[in-house]
């Protein structure tokens, strides 16, 4: 019989050291320094032992370990491709909250 | 079962090299990427072709494949080469397998696993159970083999999670070697696609038709939100594009995000005489309008 499991909710301000990051995404801690050096993750501390990351950095580093595996893309290809999903990110917000969400998809 | 046409899926004739391979592999995978591409189908499509790929890229796994093929046996990747490993609710990756043959060191701590949770929105300002079937890999302990098993998580999503989050089960992922804890699974929440409302974070977004003259005149409306009716009050002299802020009506937490109405205005059809003779009424009386000359106030 399965009891009903309660977890607990990565939120914005749980923040992830390093190793917690890589634990949880699967990715190296070499690919993960790689995306910080190139912005695409933004943590909280001056070397890599101080590092806090906020809660969405999780699913940021699982699309960038996604990007570097399936795609071979290289970190500087990981971060503009980031950036470009981003604005992306931002104009269909945009779209959404005039109501144009016919056109802006539901992800 | 009909065996799979890996080298139909990736698009590469029988013949194709190791390289061509990789590359229709990289071009396909770009292509249906769920996170990029557009299309309905795509993490169905992605999951395919990633099967695929995890045959076809290794030259010993192709030869097999190849001459399952030729023999007309049906094929069934093992469970070690990758194939397989599924979550029945969501979609999740994980290098569980390889890393289970990968490495002997004793004592490790299992790697953490990764499932989508799609729930709808009202279930968000709720709670929600959701029973979760993950299929993993485990040692049969009399015979040593691996056999895919079927695992059920019954699972309590908290009120006030929103798409993107994640929510961590201590110790549910993949079991440790040895003496080392089991890792953790984590789910990512998303939403159905909801017919009226749009969540961004935990503020959430609805249409709100009006006609004409509620928008020029204002009015008191009934409106459904996800946790029940409220009437809203419409301002007079409310254009299309105007929001309004139902504050801390979004998504629960702390804060909670607010609710925002999105005003659009709706024509209605003339048809009766009546209703011909009231536009011709209302053309009399704004006829100094002209809906083509720059409108104070209305700036995008």
């Amino acid at each position: 019989m399965n009891n009903i499991l309660a977890g607990s909710v990565i939120e914005e301000e749980n923040c992830l050291t390093l190793v917690e990051l890589c634990a949880a995404s699967n990715a190296s801690e070499e690919h993960v320094i790689s995306w910080v050096i190139e912005g695409v993750l933004e943590p909280v501390g001056d070397t890599p032992e101080d590092w806090q990351f906020p809660g969405h950095a999780l699913r940021r580093t699982r699309l960038a370990l996604s990007f570097a595996s399936h795609l071979e893309i290289n970190p500087p290809g990981v971060a503009l491709a980031l950036d470009l999903l981003d604005q992306i990110a931002v104009l269909k917000a945009r779209l959404r909250r005039t109501g144009f969400h016919s056109f802006a998809g539901h992800r | 079962m009909k065996n799979k046409d890996y080298y139909q899926i990736i698009g590469v004739p029988r013949t194709a090299t190791q390289e061509e391979i990789k590359l229709a592999y990289r071009k396909l995978a770009r292509k249906y990427h769920p996170d990029v591409s557009q299309d309905a189908d795509a993490e169905l499509r992605f999951k395919e072709i990633g099967e695929a790929n995890a045959v076809l890229k290794d030259l010993e796994k192709r030869a097999a494949y190849d001459l399952a093929g030729e023999s007309g046996q049906e094929f069934q990747p093992p469970p070690e080469w990758g194939g397989g490993f599924d979550f029945a609710d969501g979609n999740g990756h994980s290098d569980f397998i390889d890393s289970l043959f990968g490495r002997h060191s004793a004592d490790r701590r299992g790697q953490d696993q990764h499932a989508k949770v799609e729930i709808a929105l009202e279930e968000a300002y709720s709670g929600v159970g959701r029973s979760i079937t993950l299929r993993v890999p485990a040692i049969d302990e009399q015979t040593g083999r691996v056999a895919m098993q079927e695992r059920v998580l019954n699972v309590r999503i908290p009120r006030g999670m929103h798409a993107g989050q994640h929510l961590r089960l201590t110790g549910q992922g993949e079991p440790g070697t040895g003496k080392g804890a089991a890792g953790d699974l984590y789910l990512e929440i998303a939403f159905h696609a909801h017919a009226r409302f749009r969540a961004e974070a935990r503020d959430v977004f609805m249409d709100l038709p009006l006609a004409p003259w509620e928008a020029v005149l204002g009015c008191t409306l009934p409106v459904d939100l996800p946790e029940g009716s409220v009437n809203i009050t419409i301002p007079a002299g409310s254009v299309a594009g105007r929001q309004l802020r139902l504050k801390g009506r979004g998504i629960p937490g702390q804060p909670p995000g607010d609710l925002y109405a999105v005003l659009s205005v709706v024509l209605p059809q003339a048809v009766s005489e009546a209703e011909i003779q009231a536009y011709r009424s209302m053309a009399q009386a704004f006829n100094s309008f002209n809906p083509r000359s720059p409108m104070k106030g209305n700036s995008l």
